[in-house]
């Protein structure tokens, strides 16, 4: 079975899936309880790292399917690397809408200069760039081969994005990467159900995305004359 | 308080906007399609 085939049969499941797992997840987020030293803006912990797996996921899938586009030269790859940068930047860019909300909260401003923060926004001017070079070049077998390997270099700034605390020696103002043990009492349930309706999320998005980028192709095809 | 409130409802709003966008979208890929 083909990846267009698998993916209009999972989109349906997902979308039940994330309905039910966001009912839970709202559940669990109005019961947590509150922190003793942040008080109640310690919530957006619940969604500003989930946002943040949601992006690195999508930059992957951009490096796998490129990955796969120059091994196989498949087009339907190069269509899934589209999805997972457009749906990987949707996700970036929240991450980095609710992690100065929540620094203004905790720090007092909104941004600062520090390793993680610095390299996330580099990350994100990367496959922003992705999105807009495919956008101003004409679709082909060219502009899919320059894309796979630009997605695969830029994979390498999400490792160092995580890590890059640990490398700087942990003088960083971003707390460090969470570890077993490290959440509070009745903060892991409320915590999980973020990551797994974000994850569920960025499916159904990419799955929706991807059709989009496959019908949007059959439809130049046909355009041109050629049968999709 | 509002600062949570603001966390969420503009990461809720954002992707239900993008998810309607792509939902929209397909509909009038598939129509064009049929046509």
């Amino acid at each position: 079975m083909g990846i267009e085939a698998v993916n209009e049969r999972v989109r349906r499941p997902l979308g039940w899936a994330l309905l039910v797992s966001s009912v839970v997840y709202a559940w669990a987020v109005v019961v947590a309880p509150i922190d003793s030293v942040q008080g109640v803006i310690q919530k957006i912990l619940y969604v500003h790292p989930p946002l943040a797996y949601g992006a690195y996921l999508g930059f992957v899938f951009t490096a796998v399917g490129g990955g796969i586009y120059l091994w196989r030269e498949r087009e339907e790859w190069d269509r899934f690397a589209v999805a997972g940068a457009e749906v990987g930047i949707v996700f970036c860019t929240l991450m980095m809408v609710t992690g100065p909300i929540w620094a203004r909260g905790t720090w007092g401003r909104w941004w600062s200069w520090d390793p993680r923060l610095t390299v996330t926004m580099l990350l994100w001017f990367v496959y922003l760039a992705y999105l807009v070079l495919r956008s101003f070049t004409d679709p082909g077998p060219r502009t899919a081969r320059f894309a796979a390997v630009y997605g695969i270099v830029g994979i390498l700034l999400v490792p160092l994005n995580y890590y890059v605390i640990e490398i700087f020696d942990k003088r960083s103002m971003h707390p460090e990467n969470l570890e077993r043990g490290s959440l509070g009492a009745g903060m892991g349930f409320p915590f999980l159900m973020g990551n797994v309706t974000f994850f569920l999320a960025f499916l159904y998005l990419v799955s929706l995305r991807f059709e989009v980028e496959t019908r949007r192709a059959r439809a130049a095809l046909a355009a041109a004359g050629e049968v999709p | 308080m509002s600062y949570v409130v603001a966390a969420y409802a503009i990461t809720v709003v954002t992707l239900a906007v993008y998810g309607a966008h792509l939902q929209r979208e397909l509909r009038r890929l598939r129509d064009g399609r049929e046509r």
